[in-house]
């Protein structure tokens, strides 16, 4: 009884560290931000005798007080930008993108633990309820190695910085002066409370404790979720400043320099993906463990866990492309020409790319899906439908691959009677692309719906009549996807944005209705057979390092693309890129560079995952019991 | 319920759910 009394002590000590931490910094910059940096500025003024100087936000139109130099005016040196004989701004790019890899992993992995650990404490049956809870402390084991190589790639940046671009590094850290140190402390709470949360897994097991340390998770969470925020909102000035006059100059409100129109598009399209990407990294490390496994009981546990992680970060990838379409939408409304830039200029081979691999993350997925299928006895009624879903996805990808127009010499210019071909390029254009993604989506809805209800057979009085409007409900979604494409040609093009939405609509009716009917019909079906974890083709797993590898090869592709769009800005139309450097690299080098950036990120987190079996104590022993293996036992859910 | 089982009538009420969906959809959205 003292026992448990002290383990709750511990806790709630546990939780109110973790809180405290979490108000730390907001504490420690109350100061500064309760007496504003606006009033700092004019009282300096008022000690010389000077007229207060004003300025004009360059995005909110409103005025402030002058509180900061303007931005600076570099020039091609060693004084604005000391080198290397290589490169700096490829040097940057390697730090960056390899600390954003593992920052987004890091982030996303505590997010899976929460809702893991969450599915754990309410599930009812215990066995399931201790598979759920071993395999959230397997994603926080694999993360926490993973976050000192974060702080690690973290210092690199920084020096690299330092060194390579002090001038635009110190205009920038100025700007954000008042955050900064936050931002620095934030890192403080979200150590402290991971390292809480992880050692205490063993002490909070039961009951209300373990409430205690879901709760951790959630705050843990929060920290995460508040730092990166306070990142994005460095790239948001860069693309888009406010908060600062034409000269770059700061106004003394914080709010509009983090504000930017770019940010909160930002904010949400980088969750998603943060999400998506771990659950591919986590899902690959899965596939690693199974084609490794020697038991059939590990290969079981490790098919599990790469179904589970793969489920989430689908999850997350299906409204990913339409945050993408929101951020573009802020981006047009913000400066129509980087729109441009991006999606019809400069940059929109790489667009093409983008399309290519997003194409391929529904392909693998959906092939992961059919070859599951083969696990669970009942579920060859759907194989020979696949053909067709077949089809529908290759119609969808290849009207999505399409490009508007083509590199071609004169001869080949002439033979095909102008730049666009006559039948294909009819497929070049938004409208025909925003259909083919909406099929693809709404295919792997559909691939989802047969995979649940594989091994069952609805028990329900209206069991047909649900079938037959789930058939008519996916049928006439496709029909309304392709009728709103074809709708698109016949208005201009500045309206023809919006048939977008009702064509997401469509895709998200699916999405939600059907899963809710499939859940509806599937309560106390009967079960043809269980689900045989392990029993699955070597093949399915290459699907899943495929899935995330294409991920890794996506972020790193779109993180160059919003960086390049700036061209040869530092900060876009506040300060200027005066390196030699500051040209846009040729879609082929951007290529290049970016396959390296996936490789060695892939040949690192290797290493994290051998680390972390190095480690092969498992905290909830019993849950092993639970765990189906050679002796196939039925699996009460997904 | 049974005969909404019956295929012939449950094609034709889903067709009619489902469409006046779609076309509600699309029209408020448009």
């Amino acid at each position: 009884m003292g026992l448990l009394v002290g383990k709750r002590i511990f806790s709630i000590v546990a939780l109110c560290m973790m809180v405290g931490l979490l108000l730390l910094p907001v504490v420690v910059a109350l100061p500064s931000l309760a007496i504003g940096e606006e009033t700092h500025a004019g009282d300096a003024a008022k000690k010389d005798g000077d007229k207060v100087e004003k300025g004009r936000d360059v995005y909110y139109k409103t005025e402030g007080i002058v509180s900061g130099a303007p931005a600076p005016k570099t020039t091609d040196g060693v004084k604005d930008y000391p080198r290397y004989n290589f490169e700096s701004r490829v040097l940057l790019w390697f730090a960056n993108q390899q600390h954003l890899y593992y920052g987004s992993f890091v982030l996303a992995v505590p997010i899976f633990c929460m809702i893991i650990e969450f599915m754990g404490v309410v599930t009812k049956d215990k066995a399931l309820a201790k598979r759920y809870d071993q395999l959230a402390y397997d994603f926080i084991k694999i993360s926490l190695t993973a976050y000192s190589l974060t702080a690690i790639l973290g210092g690199i940046l920084i020096f690299t910085f330092l060194t390579l671009y002090p001038a635009f590094f110190s205009y920038l850290s100025g700007i954000f002066r008042p955050v900064m140190h936050i931002y620095a402390l934030m890192f403080v709470a979200e150590s402290g409370t991971l390292y809480i949360y992880y050692y205490g897994w063993d002490k909070m097991r039961e009951g209300f404790l373990k409430w205690i340390h879901l709760s951790m998770s959630v705050v843990l969470n929060v920290i995460g979720t508040l730092l990166m925020f306070l990142a994005n909102s460095w790239i948001g000035f860069m693309m888009s400043p406010a908060g600062v006059d034409e000269q770059g100059r700061y106004l003394g409100n914080i709010w509009h320099v983090i504000h930017t129109a770019l940010w909160n598009p930002l904010n949400l399209h980088r969750i998603l993906g943060n999400m998506a990407f771990g659950g591919g990294v986590v899902a690959a490390y899965a596939a690693y463990k199974f084609l490794a496994s020697k038991t059939d009981e590990d290969r079981a546990h490790y098919d599990w866990m790469g179904y589970i992680a793969m489920a989430l970060g689908v999850a997350f990838l299906i409204p990913l492309p339409f945050a993408g379409y929101w951020l573009m939408r802020e981006v047009y409304a913000y400066r129509q020409q980087m729109g441009i830039t991006l999606m019809g200029g400069l940059l929109a081979w790489l667009f093409i790319i983008q399309a290519t691999m997003i194409g391929i993350l529904f392909l693998s997925t959906n092939y992961y899906l059919w070859q599951a299928m083969g696990r669970m006895r009942g579920a060859e009624k759907y194989q020979r439908y696949i053909k067709y879903l077949v089809f529908l996805l290759a119609c969808g990808y290849m009207v999505f691959i399409t490009p508007h127009t083509m590199v071609m010499t004169p001869a080949e210019l002439k033979a095909m009677g102008g730049q666009q071909h006559p039948v294909l390029g009819n497929y070049g254009v938004m409208s025909a692309k925003n259909g083919g993604i909406n099929v693809i989506i709404t295919t792997t809805v559909l691939s989802f719906v047969w995979y649940m209800r594989g091994n069952k057979v609805s028990t329900v009085s209206w069991a047909k009549f649900g079938n037959i409007f789930m058939g008519v409900f996916f049928g006439c979604a496709y029909f309304n996807i392709i009728f709103l494409a074809v709708y698109g040609y016949y208005i201009p093009a500045n309206v023809r944005v919006g048939l977008s939405v009702p064509q997401v609509a469509t895709t998200l009716s699916c999405l939600f209705f059907m899963f809710a009917l499939n859940s509806f019909m599937m309560k106390g079906a009967k079960q043809m057979g269980p689900i045989e974890w392990g029993k699955i083709s070597a093949r399915s797993q290459y699907a899943l390092i495929m899935l995330a590898t294409a991920f890794t090869w996506m972020m790193g592709l779109m993180g160059y693309i919003r960086s390049s769009v700036r061209l040869f800005w530092h900060v876009n139309e506040i300060m200027r890129d005066n390196s030699p450097w500051a040209y846009t690299h040729t879609v082929g080098f951007a290529a290049n560079m970016i396959s390296a950036n996936v490789l060695f990120f892939w040949i690192t987190i290797l290493f994290v995952f051998w680390l972390g079996s190095l480690t092969a104590k498992k905290v909830p022993v019993e849950s092993k019991a639970g765990i189906p293996g050679s002796v196939p036992q039925p699996a009460p859910s997904h | 319920m049974s005969a909404l089982n019956n295929p012939v009538i449950a094609l034709v009420v889903s067709l009619i759910i489902t469409v006046g969906y779609f076309v509600l959809v699309d029209h408020y959205l448009m």
